[in-house]
């Protein structure tokens, strides 16, 4: 799974939560208002209500001072008296307790002054009528002083009424503000817990989502790393993680196996490790891993290891730095335990060397076989010549019938000697391959051998040949080889016809070429009209010193056949004869032609 | 025609001497067992110096190469013409020898006949041409 992406994920869950919270304290902060609000527009309710009573009191106190003033008057008690008297008290009192109450109301404050101008005057034509009750003839007076006492009510009542209207008008603005907060907050905060809820269920969705996609990364991770558990376990490696951040080393669990130890049977450490390395090896590792960070370490490095039991084993370790975020700081090691192939490297090394030891004495045996051979052979050759020169006329019939068994077979020996001679050198050591027209290779061959041909009268058709990257000389040995063959076990009275051709083929269309590299050869054939072979015969023929036919009736060393063969394995490709008496041979030769 | 023939080899020594014997040809024929005795005789005072000298090239104590080296190296002996006679007639030995200046190259025939005509062409060779026009193609002297 992508880190990118998934940290993404988290990012984009957690700006919805922010968003989501942001609404929830915008509700909250709204609640609280309105909350507020509605107390402050009840305390206001109860305000303008205690005014009103206030008012109502007053004018009542003052009602209560009139009525005893007139009782007093009818009745002449004093008794009478004493809600007037308590009255202008009380009125004070009330006034004060207005006073306060219409601090911060200017309007109402301006009225309270004229109300208590209005109810001073009124205790004043009261005051005044008490004085004129008690003097003689002043019913006329009284009269009118309280006819004017009653008009000064009427403005007080009118004016108490005034400013309860003023605090009922008030109260309703108030009233009416709040109900339009109040109306409209209660859908806003809906809708804001509707679109908060929305998202809530959004981000459980996506959580949901993540959770499941986590869970299968978790079991595709759980599942990779079972399984490079056990590619480990088969496949004897190992890997080592180093944080060069924190500077902390993990091991896998197999290190610790690799080490012949439980695993997790000790601390990660670079020492840990050293302990287990070979003595004279700790330092291609410990001075190795101390370079790692100049980055220029080379790998693979190998060295060994003595396991916790005792056993040496042959490490090899390879390492890379693996990119965490931008800068390199985790450097994975992967150790493998290459005992087996090392013994088995050693083991080819041996086999290779011994080989190449064989091969030595071969060619050892060769240069004395040929060469030391052919050295007495020479003298031998030699002494019989001068002998023939100078001594052969002395000699008797059957002295000189011995003589001659004696120069043929050295004369054998030498050809025997000089073929051998060509078959070891016949390889491909040295040889240059290049790209030849097989046609020219052909007419030289045709020159080198145009004596035989025309002795023996023969005919030899050819296809047009293709351009092939050979050895040109081996393929001139390899043509004049066989056509020499062909010549030379031609029927003797029926002159020679070789018919040399070609044709490219598809080495799937031949089982007989056994898989390998290439796929598209050269096909030649030779196709003669000699005296044939026994099919029997078609693989031995290709044997060194195999021969079908008594030297007396055709001579030859018998190594021929083995050179073509062995030049056309140099060439990676192959020859077969085919064989039937008194008809003819046929052989067929598959170069490559890649 | 004073010719001289350095090599280990008893019989090949005395084909040789027969051979000059047997061509109608006036030769003294000189030899030398191994490379280090035909130094000696080379550089000793007085000695008469071969018109040809013929080299085996495989001698004990010192071979026909690097008597053939030394010669070239030495002022009165590198004018004398040099025939390599050898067994081997092996690419790097012709190769070899045709570079370090040997004028013409024998392989030791196996016949006492083919002998007699490869020295009486040696002999019969105009040197004058054969050192000066230095031929890698007629180098090795076959009939």
């Amino acid at each position: 799974m992508n880190i990118r992406s998934a940290l993404s994920v988290s990012f984009l869950l957690r700006l919805v939560f922010i968003m989501a919270m942001f609404m929830l304290l915008f509700i909250i902060g709204i609640s609280f208002k309105h909350t507020d609000s509605l107390s402050k527009s009840s305390e206001f309710l109860v305000h303008s209500y205690k005014i009103q009573l206030e008012l109502e009191q007053l004018l009542s106190t003052i009602k209560d001072a009139e009525s005893g003033q007139r009782g007093f008057i009818i009745n002449n008690d004093s008794i009478f008296l004493k809600p007037y008297k308590n009255g202008l008290k009380k009125v004070n009192v009330l006034f004060e307790s207005l006073k306060g109450m219409t601090a911060s109301q200017v309007q109402q404050r301006a009225n309270l002054e004229d109300l208590r101008h209005l109810i001073n005057m009124r205790f004043t034509y009261l005051t005044n009528s008490l004085a004129l009750i008690s003097v003689a003839g002043g019913n006329q007076l009284l009269g009118e002083n309280m006819l004017k006492g009653n008009a000064k009510m009427d403005s007080i009542r009118l004016q108490i009424n005034k400013m309860a209207d003023l605090e009922i008008s008030s109260f309703k603005k108030h009233q009416e503000k709040y109900n339009k907060e109040i109306s409209f907050t209660p859908l806003i905060t809906l809708l804001m817990l509707l679109f908060s809820v929305l998202v809530f269920i959004l981000a459980f969705i996506k959580i949901n989502k993540d959770l499941t996609v986590l869970k299968n990364s978790n079991e595709k991770l759980l599942i990779s790393t079972e399984s490079i558990k056990h590619a480990e376990k088969i496949g004897e490696f190992c890997t080592s993680i180093w944080d060069l951040k924190t500077n902390k080393i993990f091991f896998s669990d197999n290190l610790y196996r690799l080490l012949g130890c439980e695993p997790h049977s000790f601390e990660p450490t670079l020492e840990n490790y050293l302990k287990f390395v070979h003595p004279e090896d700790r330092k291609i590792v410990g001075v190795k891993i101390e370079d790692i960070l100049d980055k220029h370490s080379t790998y693979p490095r190998y060295y060994r290891i003595i396991r916790k039991d005792g056993q040496e084993r042959y490490f090899k370790a390879v390492g890379k730095f693996i990119a965490e975020d931008s800068e390199n700081n985790m450097h994975l090691n992967v150790m493998e335990d290459i005992t087996k192939q090392h013994w088995n490297s050693l083991n080819l090394k041996e086999r290779n060397r011994e080989l190449e030891q064989s091969n030595k004495e071969l060619a050892y045996f060769n240069q004395v076989a040929s060469h030391d051979l052919q050295e007495p052979l020479r003298k031998i050759q030699t002494i019989i010549s001068i002998i023939k020169e100078r001594e052969f006329t002395n000699m008797t019939e059957t002295g000189m019938d011995y003589f001659i068994r004696i120069q043929t077979s050295v004369s054998r020996m030498r050809k025997l000697i000089d073929d051998l001679l060509l078959f070891s050198r016949t390889n491909k050591i040295d040889k240059t391959f290049e790209q030849s027209d097989l046609n020219l290779i052909l007419n030289n061959t045709l020159l080198e051998l145009s004596a035989l041909i025309e002795e023996k009268n023969a005919v030899i058709q050819s296809d047009q040949l293709p351009l092939l990257k050979v050895i040109p000389f081996q393929i001139n040995q390899l043509f004049q080889n066989l056509l020499s063959n062909s010549l030379k076990y031609s029927k003797p009275d029926i002159a020679p016809v070789i018919k040399v051709e070609y044709e490219r083929i598809l080495a799937d269309d031949y089982p007989a070429l056994k898989i390998n590299a290439n796929k598209i050869y050269g096909k030649i054939t030779l196709t003669d009209n000699g005296i044939g072979f026994e099919q029997h015969y078609a693989e031995q023929i290709f044997d060194v010193f195999k021969r079908l036919h008594t030297f007396s009736k055709y001579q030859g060393t018998g190594i021929g056949l083995s050179i073509c063969k062995k030049i056309v394995e140099n060439h990676s490709g192959y020859i077969f004869a085919e064989g039937k008496p008194g008809i003819g041979a046929v052989f067929t030769i598959f170069l490559p032609a890649e | 025609m004073y010719i001289m023939l350095a090599d280990d080899d008893e019989d090949d020594r005395l084909f040789f001497k027969e051979a000059f014997e047997a061509i109608k040809i006036f030769t003294i024929v000189k030899s030398a067992n191994d490379g280090v005795e035909l130094m000696e005789y080379l550089s000793g005072n007085g000695n008469t110096l071969p018109d040809i000298l013929f080299l085996d090239l495989n001698m004990p104590r010192k071979s026909g190469m690097e008597c053939l080296m030394d010669i070239k190296r030495m002022d009165h002996l590198k004018e004398i013409p040099i025939a390599i006679y050898s067994t081997s007639a092996s690419e790097q030995d012709i190769e070899n020898t045709f570079v370090k200046g040997a004028n013409i190259y024998i392989k030791k025939p196996n016949d006492f006949g083919k002998l007699k005509k490869l020295l009486e062409e040696v002999i019969k060779m105009n040197w004058h041409y054969q050192t000066s026009g230095l031929n890698r193609d007629s180098f090795l002297l076959s009939l």
